[in-house]
């Protein structure tokens, strides 16, 4: 059985998913397209691993999600940061920016 | 943690609209990457492709989204019920068999547990019953007997191991003023009896303290069944007065329904009256029917109880060495009066249905993996397209639950058939009064059992068949040869448990067999056929003096031999195999005075004349009673030929004198005047004993046994009988009425019902051997069908190859049966207690049962090998 296609460090995608969302409700596709523009097509998101993340973020109260009409207008299925996921991504940011910082720390001294 | 719950009760609930939204989501997802391509030059079919790859499959993206949204296991669950119904209800001949086969041993379980349960574990109605203890005398000579009062009162003043001791007297009462004399049995207790095992009486009050005394008033206690026969369930019926003896008793209280003693309690009356009414109770050598009964004190064990018991005998023994020279005390928990002599058999029979179990298992799995093979496919499609090991182990393990809980409840409907089955079986007395049935503890085994089976039969298969090496061998196309073979050698195995434990039950379904076979060919000494006894007991006050004693009987003896059909009566304290039977010690003329303890203790029995003829027991030398023997006549008695052999072994011992040396009256010499031959007054399996006989108007005695010879059916002189006793005395009681035979076969009941059900056990395991056998085989040769073609093609003959399919069946068997002979030579020793003359390790039996199981298992073989040799080649190499 072939492993979930995951490009990115563990627990990093729902990082970056309450991130995008933090800019506005999105549907599915469109925070896939927004990481990968954002991060100048460095990270390609996939759905495997996307609805997945999106379903369990959502399950733990994180974000919620309701229908609403997309850009070309049709029924899409919109996701939205709660509260508690406004805190998590504080949480969850600051966590990532320490780890970061002392990884390039590391690396810039070795 | 609210929406946590509100997602997943809505994904349970409202699966349907769940499942919409996430295809709905995922299809929108799709079109947009669609467009995307589209708008970036691509032909729609080209986007759509495009579309599809970097997707991926979408019911696997479902799958995970639907465990991330965490619902996954029931709904998984809910799918695999639906899917194994209709799988199940496609193979209607495999879910038959396999139901069926599971129900049998199931039930089994079932029916043996409830006996389990209801012998062993079911807790006793008193307060913490594991503390109780009951107390008996025991002698080197004899073993246990009963206590006596004086001993019981000083065990309780010395004894520091419990926090209260009681004694409990057996009692039997003649109840009078009802439609029939009946007599009544029960206890005589010290007061703080119910209150010491923590019974509270259901209407009235328990005993006072003051009721140990002597002097005290006639109460009782009566039982709740006594109180709804007799006294009319009334709540107003304290106060009353019921007639025990000729004597009234005012009833004081109601014990409660469920209320239990190991023999039938209809009343309870305090130990002092029956102190005063029965003087002989003083007597420190008198041990008849009393025991005591202890509540272990916080923190003391059993065997510390032993050790301060063990104590207090040796100084008792010590200050009355004339009545307590080496005798010890006896400690036992109270379940063990409950459970008597059952509980080896209740075991074994528990153990032989468990092997039942196994073999169904075994053969069950079986099943599932020649099933399992046909669908090793279709497990490597699914694999194919997501489903993850777990998930497939899942849903087989799934299908394995439904059939175990179909065999369950189809298991449930036979136990309830065996259950009653086996209460028809077991004589009521034996359970002293556990209610055999189908209750929650008892159906919580069995759902137990159920699952428990569907590990052990599906589990297996299910994590054979999706076995990596299995499934990487059918990807890499055709027939996955390696698998095959590890599939049949797990098959094989199997086949080879089964067999092994076949010939365990069928090793111990000889062993009873064989013992009951011997027991029945023992000669007991005595004729039991065309025999009736019943029991009568003088207690009321105008049976005070000895010669109205003396007339009653008479009375009874001429009248009875004078009726129709009746060859010949007596009166005697014994009848065979029933009850205790009394001893004394006895001092011979002429031979050195014996310590006491030494002297010769034989069973005294005192019967009329015509005991011998009645029974048939022969006289060997010197003649057997007359009327003559009378009260006003010297005193004679019958020695058996054990005693002569011991006592007088070079001389002829008729005129020989003997005392009874309690009696201590070396002047009442009683002149032997015959030989008779030895009974086996204990039950078959037990030697005889040394017995003397005295003539019964030389020692008039209130309670015997009364014993008729009829020239056909006993059982048809019963009310002929009653009338001729009731013509004495209406108000006379009889109880105890039985035949003979009906006592000799009672005698070895646990015996009889553990070969029974053993041989059941045995018979249904070696045909679910023989059925494994003959499906590993069968399944093999069709296996094998193509290899069989090309060999006859190759010039092998019928008779090759029917030798090569049956070889294969002889090795699993001889396999089986080699594992099967060296466990039951371990496994027989346990069932030693229940045999009788055969050794547990007999190897008679032991090489007859392989021989047997090896035939049924060739038999079962010869089938599928006969099959083999009809093979044609052409059409087996043209079925590839």
């Amino acid at each position: 059985m072939p492993e979930p296609r995951m490009d990115l460090p563990q627990g990093t995608l729902d990082l970056l998913i309450l991130r995008t969302l933090a800019l506005g409700p999105e549907h599915g596709w469109a925070i896939s397209e927004r990481i990968h523009q954002v991060s100048s097509k460095v990270l390609q998101v996939q759905q495997g691993s996307l609805y997945p993340a999106l379903h369990r973020l959502e399950r733990r109260g994180w974000i919620k999600a309701h229908w609403g009409t997309s850009e070309n207008n049709r029924r899409a299925k919109f996701y939205e940061l709660t509260r508690s996921g406004r805190k998590q991504l504080e949480a969850e940011e600051s966590a990532w920016k320490k780890l970061a910082a002392a990884v390039a720390q590391v690396l810039g001294t070795a | 943690m609210l929406s946590d719950l509100l997602i997943r009760l809505r994904a349970l609930f409202r699966r349907d609209a769940v499942e919409n939204e996430l295809d709905a989501e995922l299809r929108f997802h799709f079109d947009r990457q669609v467009e995307k391509f589209v708008q970036s030059g691509l032909s729609l079919q080209e986007a759509r492709r495009r579309a599809r790859l970097t997707i991926g499959g979408s019911e696997k993206i479902k799958e995970e989204c639907r465990e991330a949204r965490g619902v996954h296991f029931l709904e998984a669950l809910a799918q695999d019920v639906r899917y194994g119904l209709r799988v199940l209800g496609k193979n209607r001949g495999f879910t038959a068999v396999t139901i069926l086969t599971l129900a049998l041993g199931i039930g089994a379980n079932t029916a043996i547990f409830s006996v389990v349960y209801a012998v062993l574990l079911q807790p006793l109605p008193y307060r913490d019953a594991s503390q109780l203890v009951v107390l008996n005398e025991q002698t080197p000579k004899v073993g246990q007997v009963a206590a006596s009062y004086p001993n019981f009162l000083d065990w309780r003043a010395q004894s520091h191991a419990f926090s209260q001791t009681v004694a409990v007297c057996s009692i039997g009462l003649n109840l009078a003023g009802v439609s029939q004399p009946e007599t009544v049995s029960g206890e005589a207790v010290s007061p703080a009896f119910l209150s010491m095992i923590g019974v509270r009486p259901f209407l009235g009050r328990d005993f006072s303290a003051s009721e140990e005394n002597a002097g005290t008033a006639p109460v009782a206690l009566v039982s709740y069944d006594l109180w709804r026969s007799h006294l009319g369930g009334d709540p107003n019926a304290l106060g009353r007065t019921i007639t025990l003896d000729g004597r009234s008793f005012t009833v004081i209280g109601v014990l409660p329904p469920n209320f239990r003693a190991p023999d039938r309690t209809d009343v309870i009356v305090p130990i002092g009256f029956w102190a005063t009414n029965n003087p002989e109770l003083a007597d420190r050598g008198d041990r008849r029917d009393m025991e005591a009964v202890g509540r272990l004190a916080p923190g003391i064990t059993l065997t510390q109880a032993r050790a301060e018991m063990e104590g207090i005998a040796a100084r008792l023994a010590k200050a009355y060495p004339a009545t307590n020279d080496r005798f010890g005390i006896l400690l036992s928990p109270i379940r063990d009066k409950f459970v008597g002599n059952m509980r080896p058999a209740i075991l074994i029979l528990f153990g032989a249905v468990i092997f039942v179990l196994l073999i169904v298992c075994a053969n069950v799995a079986n099943l599932f993996l020649v099933r399992s093979a046909a669908r090793t496919r279709e497990m490597a499609l699914r694999m194919a397209l997501g489903a993850t090991r777990t998930r497939i182990v899942g849903q087989m393990f799934t299908e394995s639950l439904i059939l175990a809980f179909l065999g369950a409840v189809l298991g449930l409907a036979l136990a309830i058939g065996g259950i009653h089955g086996i209460t028809q079986l077991i004589p009521t007395e034996m359970l002293s009064g556990a209610t055999v049935n189908l209750n929650l503890p008892v159906l919580v085994f069995a759902a137990a059992v159920a699952v428990l089976a569907a590990f052990i039969f599906g589990l297996v298969p299910a994590v054979h068949s999706t076995h990596p090496d299995v499934q990487s061998e059918l990807k890499e196309g055709g027939r996955p040869a390696t698998a095959a073979a590890k599939q049949n050698n797990l098959r094989g195995a199997l086949a080879i448990v089964e067999i092994s434990l076949a010939l365990i039950l069928l090793v111990g379904a000889g062993l009873m067999t064989k013992s009951l076979y011997r027991l029945m060919e023992v000669n007991p000494g005595f004729r039991p056929e065309r025999v009736l006894t019943m029991e009568m007991n003088l207690r009321t006050q105008q049976y005070s003096k000895d010669p109205a004693i003396l007339n009653f009987w008479q009375q009874l003896l001429d009248r009875v031999a004078a009726l129709p059909g009746v060859e010949s009566a007596a009166v005697a304290t014994v009848t065979p195999l029933t009850g205790f039977h009394s001893r004394s010690d006895i001092a011979i003329e002429g031979m050195p005075p014996a310590k006491p303890g030494d002297h010769p203790h034989p069973d005294v029995h005192i019967v009329s004349s015509g005991y011998l003829t009645t029974l048939g027991i022969p006289l060997l030398r010197g003649r057997t009673f007359t009327d003559a023997d009378s009260e006003k006549a010297p005193r004679v008695a019958m020695i058996n030929l054990m005693v002569a052999k011991r006592y007088f072994p070079a001389e002829n011992v008729i005129g020989k004198r003997f005392t009874f040396a309690e009696a201590g009256d070396k002047n009442n010499w009683i002149t032997i005047v015959g030989v008779v031959g030895d009974t086996k007054l204990y039950g078959l399996a037990n030697p005889a004993r040394l017995e003397v006989y005295v003539p019964f108007r030389q020692s008039p005695t209130s309670g015997m046994q009364f014993i008729v010879k009829s020239a056909a059916d006993p059982t048809a002189l019963t009310s002929a009988i009653r009338g001729v006793v009731a013509s004495i005395d209406k108000d006379q009681p009889i109880f105890a009425i039985s035949t003979m035979n009906d006592l000799v076969s009672n005698s070895i009941s646990t015996r009889r019902i553990t070969l029974i059900l053993l041989g059941l056990f045995s018979a249904l395991a070696l045909i679910l051997a023989a059925i494994g056998i003959y499906g590993v085989i069968s399944y093999s040769v069709a296996q094998r069908t193509h290899e069989i073609g090309v060999r006859m093609a190759l010039g092998a003959r019928r008779g090759d190859v029917m030798r090569m399919v049956l070889k294969q069946g002889v090795t699993i068997s001889l396999a089986g049966v080699v594992v099967g002979l060296a466990v039951s030579i371990g496994l027989a020793r346990l069932m030693s207690s229940l045999l009788f003359s055969v050794s547990a390790n007999d190897p008679l039996t032991f090489a007859g049962v392989a021989l047997l199981l090896m035939a049924v298992a060739i038999l079962a073989c010869y089938v599928p090998a006969r099959r083999a040799t009809k093979v044609d080649p052409m059409v087996a190499l043209r079925w590839e």
